[in-house]
């Protein structure tokens, strides 16, 4: 009696459920919530991924924030490229799909060009870059110079190193310029049709009826390309002198930084350190982001 | 019933799922140790995957498998870009390959950290550290014990053109020996049509980085002999300075200009005449080789810094090591033997044009049949230009000292900032981290 009263149809499909999502809780322990457990202990150690692994408390972390100006180089390298990568990715996309919104003949042939760098993707953009940012014969300084420009040494000077990879970011918004482009094409006409006949201009137009109605989409675009800023790895590792951040340390940005510490330094509990200060600044400023939406993000049918 | 029997279907399919996955690693595992007729398999890993390379591999492999019937090499290729964080993971996991090629600076450091075996044991038995140069072979030591067998190596020689030196009155056999040589020399390379230089006579970060010249300058590394840093020395400053004056010399867009032109290979300036002299790695002379076959050109050592100050030069290269916890550490000592050992260096020397740091090996490759008279003459003076190569190992107690360094280096050369400030900044840096490491 009392078994058959525990075993109930509520507690059979709720098994069900779980055994439906074993596979994905089973690999969201095993490979992820593991290894951050693991990496959050090994932070508290000299780690060094073969042979050692010693309590040594809070000296990675103390080494980090008073004894290591590599560290605060590498996280000032990634704030810059943060703080100017983002907001001017986000306005590019936002401009492209404006204009791939319109309806011009040929304009699916448009839209393609300028999705296409999202799908190119990986070490040979960067080398590709490199050649077009090459001072002496690259293609840009050479445009440059049509117009009696003398263009900078780009990724050869340390002032022009970090603008150089955000100049290559801006190329390939194409990724973004998409969700913008639907989320633009969903916007009711009947709007538009309204303030055409209040008499509106095109600027009030995007002004108060479509950059409000895709706020949403510029929330999660800067969520994500905030987050993905923060981690720019390969674009250093590819294009700095010997993969190491130069010239002067100017592409040393964290993540690489961490990555020498780790697989060259082979001090694996110092970089471990560093991934969970990552995490927390990360976290802080999703959380401010977070916290800020409600002020200006627009959910349709919300009445707020 | 017929829900129990879909759940008992799906738990079923999940472990199926998961057998799969275990008879594959076990099939694996089975494969590894040994081979049907009882030979002992050794795993490989290179990164010598090119055209060029890994047909000689393949064929040292070959005949060292032809040679006796226990053991039988099988060669892994695996990308620059992951070869050593891939075994390191498999170090980790217990379960690494059992000869590896790998960084020869760099393996003191791995014997600290426990990634390599000690060798001291095979060494006792049969010690063949007399092969090789002495540099390379004091690279691979951690507290007196070898942790990696030399396999190859290289070392930066002064290319120049002979053609040149005609056209500006120099002797075409006599290069310049001293840095105060090499300017007068470069001066009378310099050609120029207005304000555009057609030919400039050297430049000497082309090729070569301000370290090498810092190495040059000095005679030795950054550390002494009691592992103290030693950079911000009266001749390094004064290296720095000298390698600025270049720069302000031809200017940046001159620099620039011929630095664009060397990064595309084939239109390298120095193939065509425009850039008298150049500091390289010797195999830069395979470039020459495909590129201007007909450049009549000569190799010298590095110039001297001041006479009688030495001819250094630098040269990194690889080991052959046995990475920790190889499952047949016996079997892989006989293959680095074999692979470490005249005929098969020889073989590697001349199929490759590459050096080798068997001592033997390199001196018969650079009289080899094989090679083309200009071939033995690059050879040979890279051969001999080994006995002044330094190598840069990373000391064990600062690893990654370089990115202290390197930074200051290009503000002196990019942000003009001064030389002696820029070094003592470097100096102070290497020397808390050399502290810090130490506590």
């Amino acid at each position: 009696m009392k078994k058959k009263k525990w075993w109930t149809m509520g507690r059979r499909e709720s098994l069900q459920g779980y055994i439906f999502i074993a596979p994905w809780v089973i690999g969201f322990l095993a490979f992820t919530l593991g290894p951050l457990a693991f990496s959050l202990y090994a932070s508290f150690t000299d780690y060094n991924i073969t042979s050692r692994m010693d309590f040594v408390g809070l000296q990675n972390y103390d080494q980090l924030f008073t004894g290591d100006d590599l560290f605060w180089t590498s996280l000032y390298n990634t704030l810059y490229f943060v703080i100017f990568s983002v907001p001017l990715t986000t306005i590019g996309a936002i401009f492209i799909s404006m204009l791939m919104n319109q309806s011009l003949p040929g304009m699916r042939i448009f839209r393609t060009i300028f999705y296409l760098p999202a799908v190119l993707s990986g070490v040979g953009v960067y080398l590709l870059w490199m050649q077009l940012l090459d001072p002496g014969t690259g293609l840009v300084n050479t445009i440059l110079s049509w117009f009696g420009i003398n263009g900078p040494n780009w990724l050869f000077d340390p002032d022009w190193t970090k603008p150089s990879l955000i100049f290559m970011k801006l190329w390939s918004v194409g990724g973004s310029m998409l969700l913008y482009l639907a989320s633009m094409q969903g916007i009711s006409k009947n709007l538009y049709e309204a303030a055409d006949i209040d008499g509106a201009g095109t600027w009030k137009k995007f002004l108060h009826i479509t950059l409000p109605l895709i706020t949403p989409v510029i929330f999660f675009d800067i969520i994500t390309s905030t987050i993905g800023s923060f981690q720019i790895f390969q674009e250093a590792y590819v294009m700095s002198q010997n993969g190491s951040g130069g010239p002067a340390s100017s592409m040393l940005f964290y993540n690489l930084y961490m990555w020498i510490k780790a697989f060259q330094s082979f001090d694996m509990g110092y970089a471990m350190a560093m991934s969970w200060i990552l995490f927390v600044v990360v976290l802080i400023i999703t959380i401010i982001n977070l916290k800020l939406a409600p002020k200006w993000v627009h959910y349709e049918g919300d009445d707020k | 019933m017929k829900r129990f029997s879909l759940l008992a279907l799906a738990l079923l399919l999940f472990l199926t799922g998961c057998a799969g996955f275990t008879g594959g690693s076990e099939g694996t595992q089975a494969s590894e140790g040994k081979t049907e007729d009882g030979k002992v398999k050794i795993d490989f890993w290179t990164f010598w995957g090119s055209e060029i390379r890994r047909p000689v591999i393949d064929k040292i492999i070959e005949d060292f498998n032809n040679s006796q019937d226990e053991i039988v090499v099988e060669h892994t290729y695996i990308p620059f870009g992951d070869i050593w964080t891939k075994e390191l993971a498999a170090i980790a996991a217990n379960n690494p390959p059992d000869v590896v090629i790998n960084d020869i600076n760099a393996t003191a450091l791995r014997g600290q950290e426990g990634q390599a075996e000690n060798l001291a044991p095979y060494l006792e038995k049969d010690d063949i550290s007399g092969r090789f140069y002495e540099n390379l072979w004091d690279a691979t030591l951690y507290e007196g014990d070898s942790y990696g067998i030399p396999f190859n190596t290289d070392t930066r020689l002064l290319f120049y053109n002979k053609d040149a030196f005609k056209e500006a009155g120099l002797d075409p056999n006599k290069p310049p020996e001293t840095w105060e040589e090499l300017e007068e020399y470069a001066e009378k390379l310099d050609k120029k049509s207005g304000d555009t230089y057609e030919r400039i006579g050297f430049y000497p970060l082309y090729g070569v980085g301000s370290d090498v010249w810092l190495l040059n300058g000095s005679g030795m590394n950054y550390f002494n002999e009691d592992d103290e840093p030693v950079i911000n020395s009266e001749t390094n400053v004064d290296t720095m300075e000298w390698i600025k004056s270049w720069k302000d010399k031809y200017g940046e867009d001159t620099i620039n200009r011929y630095q664009s032109q060397i990064d595309s290979q084939q239109s390298n300036p120095f193939f065509n005449g425009s850039l008298g002299m150049m500091a390289n790695a010797a195999t830069f002379y395979t470039q020459i080789r495909d590129y201007a076959p007909d450049l009549d050109f000569g190799v010298a050592p590095l110039p001297e810094k001041t006479s009688g100050s030495g001819n250094t030069s630098w040269g990194g290269g690889f080991v052959a090591e046995i990475p920790k916890g190889s499952s047949h550490p016996d079997e892989a000592w006989e293959f680095i033997k074999y692979l470490t050992d005249k005929e098969a260096q020889e073989y590697w020397a001349v199929k490759n044009f590459d050096n080798v740091a068997n001592i033997e090996a390199s001196e018969s490759a650079a009289t080899s049949d094989e090679l083309s008279e200009k071939d033995q003459m690059v050879y040979e003076m890279a051969a001999q230009n080994l006995n002044d190569t330094l190598l840069t190992p990373m000391p064990a107690y600062a690893p990654d000292y370089v990115n202290l360094i390197n930074p200051q280096l290009d503000a002196i050369l990019i942000e003009n900032k001064p030389a002696q400030e820029a070094l003592d900044k470097a100096q102070q840096d290497v020397e808390e981290l050399v502290e810090k490491t130490a506590q």
